[in-house]
């Protein structure tokens, strides 16, 4: 899902989890974009505040945080 | 009493085909609120209040009879009467008093709460005077709806305005009712016309218009001319009319929007200028002066309509109320992006709203009917990067497979 989004603005998801997110340029919208595909996905309403959100600064940020959005 | 001028046009509306003059009277109060079960029914309630003793009366489908608005009707002095054929049922007033003569109510849609009651007369929602060519018109509106009137006065009141009412099981099929009963007009809502094309291109294009109204909500360039594509003989107008400010704005020229120099008030400060409407704008606000307002609207009434001035032109984009996407801190116009995506040549009916989302608090969602199934995501959401600032860009988008229609014929946003 996550190189969906970054697909549909011509760019590809980096192989390793460590990447930054500023340097691939994956913006606070696309991370909201992908909250909601999960959430389309996942055919439930979730709550986004469970995770928090101070963490999120790479690539194994943002699988760390839909892996806890899901559980919860 | 003499007969209204249109005692002779022809209506057909359900079962009854027949003049005026041949619909049978409702017996009721004389201040009576009236929920009605077909057009058919509505007409008869019509044809009473314009030709029996002074009365007050008030028509809405059976749809809209809710418990508390129902009880609200009776503590105002009317009673509620339903009416489906000779079936009359009726519940009095346990607070009567003097009827208002000749007082119409209207009741406004509630999309934006609870329906408010507006004072009209027979007279006051007669805004078409004079010689006018012989139609037959389509009617898809809903009884008591402003633009309901506005047909139904039209055929009460001058000679030759015959009348086709479409049933609410027949929204999705009337060509062949205008076909049969040789329809030459049309008054619908921009997201009926869109509907109708989408599902009925084709027996519509046998419908021989001559005339297409198009009303009750912003009015785009993009269904224009579609409307007129498929009706090549047609004159294509657009009106802006509402309970409360009347019949305010008639546009012929095939263009959406109203030339700019419709603004302004010719008479200062001294309310409208004869029988035409004054049109003025406040911040992003449609202001209107009209001499077929309600009674006790405020002269210069704030439509909560939300105006853009472009070009020389006027464009009504939608409601204030409701079209303000706030994301991340940026204001977002929901009518603006929805604009867009009605745009592109592969999409039939669009919306667009806020959807709750992590991070920046709201995102763009989009509902989309496609005319083109061809078009995907990616496309919609490419066309919209070229021509949106990003935060207004949908981030999701939902494909449905048909237009949704409220009772009112329009979009629900």
């Amino acid at each position: 899902m996550m190189a969906a989004v970054l697909a549909k603005q011509g760019k590809g998801l980096p192989s390793g989890e460590d990447a930054e997110l500023q340097d691939i340029g994956f913006r606070s919208l696309d991370f909201s974009e992908l909250a909601l595909r999960v959430e389309d996905e996942v055919g439930e309403e979730l709550n986004f505040d469970a995770p928090g959100l101070r963490q999120i600064h790479t690539v194994g940020d943002v699988l760390d945080f839909i892996e806890i959005l899901i559980s919860e | 009493m003499s007969l209204p001028a249109g005692a002779c046009n022809r209506l057909v509306a359900g079962s009854f085909e027949g003049t005026w003059a041949e619909l049978a009277p409702v017996a009721a109060p004389d201040a009576s609120a009236f929920f009605v079960a077909s057009h058919a029914d509505a007409l008869r309630v019509v044809w009473t209040h314009a030709t029996s003793r002074p009365r007050e009366s008030l028509i809405g489908s059976a749809g809209r009879a809710d418990a508390s608005l129902v009880d609200e009707l009776l503590r105002t002095g009317l009673a509620v009467v339903d009416v489906d054929r000779d079936s009359l049922s009726v519940s009095p007033t346990p607070m009567p008093r003097p009827t208002v003569p000749g007082r119409l109510w209207l009741l406004t849609s509630g999309s934006t709460g609870r329906p408010k009651r507006v004072a009209h007369t027979l007279e006051s929602l007669t805004t078409v005077h004079g010689r006018q060519p012989a139609r037959t018109w389509l009617c898809p509106y809903t009884p008591g709806a402003y633009a309901w009137w506005q047909i139904v006065t039209l055929a009460l009141t001058i000679p030759g305005q015959d009348v086709v009412f479409v049933p609410p099981d027949h929204l999705d099929s009337w060509a062949d009712d205008a076909l049969a009963h040789g329809v030459t007009a049309a008054s619908g809502t921009p997201t009926f016309w869109r509907q109708a094309l989408l599902r009925s291109g084709k027996a519509l294009a046998r419908v021989p218009l001559a005339q297409v109204t198009l009303g009750g909500e912003p009015v785009d360039q993009g269904v224009l001319d579609r409307v007129a594509a498929a009706f090549p003989r047609a004159r294509v107008s657009w009106i802006y009319a509402s309970s409360e400010a009347g019949a305010s704005i008639a546009v012929h020229d095939g263009l959406a929007g109203f030339p700019e120099g419709w603004l302004g008030n010719r008479r200062s400060n001294s309310g409208t200028d004869g029988d035409r409407p004054v049109l003025s704008i406040d911040r992003d606000e449609l202001v209107i002066a009209s001499p077929h307002r309600g009674e006790g609207v405020d002269e210069f009434l704030h439509t909560g309509d939300r105006v853009e001035v472009r070009d020389g032109r006027v464009y009504i984009t939608g409601r204030l109320s409701s079209d303000e996407i706030n994301v991340g801190g940026t204001k977002v116009s929901a009518s603006q992006v929805r604009g867009v995506l009605l745009e592109h040549p592969g999409v039939a009916w669009a919306t667009a709203r806020g959807r709750r989302a992590p991070l920046v608090g709201t995102v763009v969602q989009a509902e989309v009917v496609l005319s083109n199934p061809s078009v995907t995501e990616d496309d919609l959401a490419r066309y919209c990067a070229a021509r949106l600032s990003d935060p207004a860009v949908p981030r999701r988008f939902r494909f449905l497979d048909s237009i949704k229609l409220t009772g009112s014929l329009k979009t629900d946003v």
